[in-house]
């Protein structure tokens, strides 16, 4: 059984845990190894940030913590170039405590630190989309405190306010040469860096349902949180003659983390098997353009909106969770995930592309209260041939990345 | 054991996972056959920039860029090297010094200073470029022929290329074969000599640009009549009949031996940023009081004038030496002195001399010539089958901005990256562009898939 794990580990070595868009989705390290699926079935403590309606279905307090390594890696080529991003790796983690107040109480409460966005491309500086971008960085954790109560054993409901803070951090080649750089080469182009840290708020609401042992179902909502920055520094380097058109200066911008509509449902048709489908509607259409308003103007420096037009995404996932025995069981799942990305607003900072997901992981319990989860995700995004309209940008894309996680908790 | 296999195994993974996109489409040529490739024309196609003719210029002449991209065609019908230039040896100008980006100040605020473009300081003429140039390959080939301020009714003048370096234009001398004879002798000996295969012809723009650089000094209306043997006044606008004629000559010499091609038409030049640099209502005021001092000024004239707190139209001399006050749409020469504006009244109290302005009408003379020029150059394209390339659509889409990979280029002057500092002649980004163009048209017409150019590989204007 182990061999085939590990095949299966190597088959899905071609992937990502980016979910589209700039969203990540290693919210829940078991969830994760079944395909994203966990509104329906309330497994650990993660619940609180996947339904929260199903935290007081918990046994007991839980505590939770997990991380994941994402390495991720886009190409890039047209006719006149080509690139890879470089090697970069993020590491998303979540901590979760929480469960039922006292034994057998019908009111539980918890608490979720979890990466909500955290993503990042760096290409090389002189790559042929330097004056769109050079580098970006978008991180975004979301703390949110949650209040779960389970009104019979039928349905249980829970809510929590998402409180987020990250921050965003962009380079871009500036079209200004000095006189006095090495000539004939681009060396010399001047440069922007901006870098804010961002803020905003939201809540997380789930409804639980338990008509059987056997099956369970959860509805859930989570609202758009708008991440805002304000007064982020923005540094130019130009031409000294240029200086007093490109001042180093502050700027606001705001960037959407997407409302998400949920519905789950587990289904155990065995002691062993458990399965899981999960629909997830998410408003992308919030990301109108990515906007940079400066606080000072100049003829050489005005604010930007990039178009964006950002569409709808409906997701579907599956999963599946074998129970070898009391201390093993073994997950897999995936899920097709459509890019947000409409052609003519495939931007080199975001690019994106429809991804297949693949997982599997697997879960071991050393002692009764002690579980360690390991899970692999992998996301194959074909490669897509687009175009960036607002910056005259054409090429095609394509993604890979590796990304194991393991998250351990412990029941009290 | 086991355990190091697995990790090892997984670290293999990571390391492998480069994802990489190579678009690697082979270029072909289609029915178009790049193997010899003559270029001819004016400034756009010898490299002028910055005011004037340098090496760097020259290296990144729109042909000799699409002659790098015709040359990645595999044999047989890619462009075969060497594309023979007549290279100078310096890069600071030739015969003048080039125009660089320095500080310089009015003379009545001399503490105020600003950019603008001026001439390299201390320049000193290469004595190598002096010289003739001569091929040292093949038979002497030279395979591009651009030359300023050729137009297309120069093609049968004797001596032409003579007779410029007397007005200040020695590059023709510097390496026609016959400098006695024409500039059709010349495309005849060259056609000869290099038997093409392929060519390009990007003439007509001086025959509208001379008159209007002289701020429309001719007769303008398309009526002139030759001063000597073929020999029209460079202050005027070339007579369509006089195009007609002098072009068929041109392409006929030029395809003799069958090749194809393209034919590049003639830019509405009055969207150059020379023309726009200094703007028609540039006449600031910055009080009410200043506006009431000048219409007391001129409140005897009978011409409408309006003065406000603002931007205000120039006051200006059309070519009739009628004194008033500019309109929308009418044009002030880049060349037009600002100490004269900014210390000496001109377009306010002094009229704007003739020669540095373009009215209406003169806008209009250049207009209509330029679109009588290229229905010719589309019927001559047809008749050669021979590609056709819409500069002036170009020119026009420029002016409103093109965006190639996050750069948005147009023409606005010394800020659009696309003009050099004599807002006139493209910079090498200019002419990567302008070549884009002709590959985008060859390969339409042609069936062929000639690469683009990565234009922002190279320079826009430098600033200090």
């Amino acid at each position: 059984m182990k061999k085939h794990l590990l095949a299966a580990v190597i088959l899905l070595s071609a992937i990502t845990t980016f979910g589209a868009g700039y969203q990540i989705n290693m919210q829940g390290i078991r969830q994760l190894a079944m395909g994203g699926t966990g509104t329906g079935w309330v497994w650990d403590a993660a619940t609180i940030y996947y339904n929260p309606g199903g935290l007081a279905r918990l046994k007991s307090i839980q505590g939770y913590a997990s991380m994941g390594l994402i390495m991720p890696s886009t190409a890039f080529g047209n006719q006149m170039s080509s690139a890879t991003t470089q090697r970069q790796t993020f590491t998303p983690f979540n901590f979760y405590v929480g469960g039922p107040i006292m034994q057998d109480s019908k009111f539980a409460l918890g608490l979720g630190v979890y990466t909500m966005a955290g993503i990042g491309l760096k290409w090389d500086d002189q790559w042929i989309g330097r004056y769109i971008i050079q580098s970006i960085s978008l991180k975004a954790v979301g703390i949110q405190p949650t209040f779960s109560y389970r009104c019979s054993d039928f349905i249980s409901v829970g809510a929590g306010f998402v409180y987020a803070v990250g921050t965003l951090d962009m380079r871009q080649s500036l079209p200004v040469h000095g006189q006095y750089g090495p000539g004939g080469s681009t060396d010399d182009d001047g440069s922007a860096h901006l870098h804010g840290n961002a803020n905003g708020v939201g809540f997380n609401l789930g409804i639980h349902l338990k008509p059987t042992d056997n099956l369970q179902i959860g509805l859930t909502y989570r609202s758009q949180v708008n991440m805002s920055i304000s007064g982020g520094s923005a540094a130019f380097s130009v031409p000294a003659s240029l200086s007093t058109q490109f001042p180093n200066t502050t700027f606001d911008s705001q960037l959407p983390l997407p409302q998400v509509a949920s519905v789950g449902i587990g289904f155990r048709p065995s002691d062993r098997l458990t399965l899981q489908l999960d629909l997830n509607y998410t408003g992308w259409n919030s990301f109108d353009s990515l906007r940079i308003n400066f606080t000072d103007h100049t003829s050489g420096l005005q604010n930007n909106h990039a178009p964006r037009h950002y569409r709808n995404t409906l997701t579907p996932r599956i999963g599946a969770n074998y129970k070898v025995s009391k201390v093993i069981s073994f997950m897999a799942g995936g899920c097709y995930d459509p890019t947000p990305v409409t052609n003519g607003y495939v931007s080199p900072d975001l690019p994106d592309a429809d991804r297949v997901v693949l997982t599997c992981g697997i879960t071991i319990r050393p002692l009764p209260r002690f579980t360690i989860i390991a899970a692999f995700e992998g996301t194959t995004s074909v490669k897509r041939n687009a175009t960036y309209t607002y910056g005259g940008f054409d090429g095609t894309y394509k993604t890979e990345a590796a990304t194991p996680a393991l998250a351990l908790y412990y029941n009290f | 054991m086991r355990k190091i296999c697995t990790i090892g195994a997984i670290a293999i993974l990571f390391a492998a996972c480069r994802p990489s996109v190579n678009i690697t489409t082979p270029p072909t040529a289609g029915r178009a056959k790049f193997t010899n490739y003559l270029a001819i024309g004016d400034n756009y196609t010898g490299g002028f920039m910055n005011g004037t003719l340098t090496v760097s210029g020259q290296l990144y002449s729109f042909p000799n860029l699409l002659f790098g991209q015709m040359n990645m065609v595999p044999p047989p019908y890619g462009a075969n090297g060497p594309f023979v230039q007549p290279l100078l040896n310096s890069d600071n100008g030739y015969p003048g010094p080039k125009l660089i980006l320095g500080y310089t100040s009015n003379s009545c605020t001399p503490t105020t200073m600003y950019l603008a473009p001026m001439s390299l300081k201390n320049f000193v003429p290469d004595p190598i470029d002096a010289k003739p140039f001569v091929s040292a390959s093949n038979n002497g080939q030279i395979n591009n022929i651009g030359v300023m301020p050729i137009r297309v009714c120069d093609y049968p003048v004797l001596s032409w290329g003579l007779a410029a370096v007397a007005n200040g234009y020695p590059y023709a001398n510097r390496f026609y074969k016959n400098p006695a004879g024409t500039p059709l002798e010349e495309l005849n000996y060259r056609v000869n000599n290099l038997y093409p295969t392929f060519i390009t012809v990007e003439m007509g723009m001086n025959d509208v640009l001379l008159y209007a650089l002289n701020g429309g000094q001719g007769d303008g209306t398309g009526n002139a009549l030759p001063v000597a043997l073929n020999i029209y006044n460079p202050n005027d606008i070339t007579p369509t009949a006089v195009f007609d004629t002098n072009y068929d000559k041109i392409i006929n010499a030029a395809t003799i031996t069958g090749a194809s091609g393209a034919l590049l038409n003639v830019p509405d030049i009055t969207a150059l940023p020379y023309f726009h640099a200094v703007p028609i209502n540039g006449l600031i005021l910055d009080r009410q009081g200043q506006a009431d001092t000048l219409a007391a000024f001129w409140k005897d004239q009978a011409w409408t004038k309006v003065f406000q707190p603002g931007s205000n139209y120039f006051i200006i001399k059309d070519h009739h030496n009628n004194t008033r006050q500019a309109i929308k749409g009418e044009l002030i020469l880049m060349t037009c002195p600002m100490d004269s504006i900014s210390c000496a009244g001109w377009g306010s109290t002094t009229p704007i001399p003739d020669n540095y302005v373009l009215t209406t009408d003169e806008i209009q003379f250049i207009q209509s010539a330029v679109t009588a020029y290229n229905s010719f150059i589309y019927f001559e394209s047809v008749r050669h089958k021979l590609a056709y390339v819409d500069i002036n659509t170009y020119f026009q889409n420029l002016s409103t901005g093109i965006t190639f990979n996050g750069i948005t280029y147009n023409t606005q002057f010394v800020s659009d990256g696309a003009f050099s500092l004599d807002g006139i002649h493209p910079t090498q980004r200019g002419y990567a562009l302008y070549a884009n163009e002709v590959i985008k048209t060859i390969n339409a017409y042609y069936g062929s898939t000639v690469l683009p150019i990565d234009v922002n590989k190279y320079k826009g204007i430098e600033f200090p």
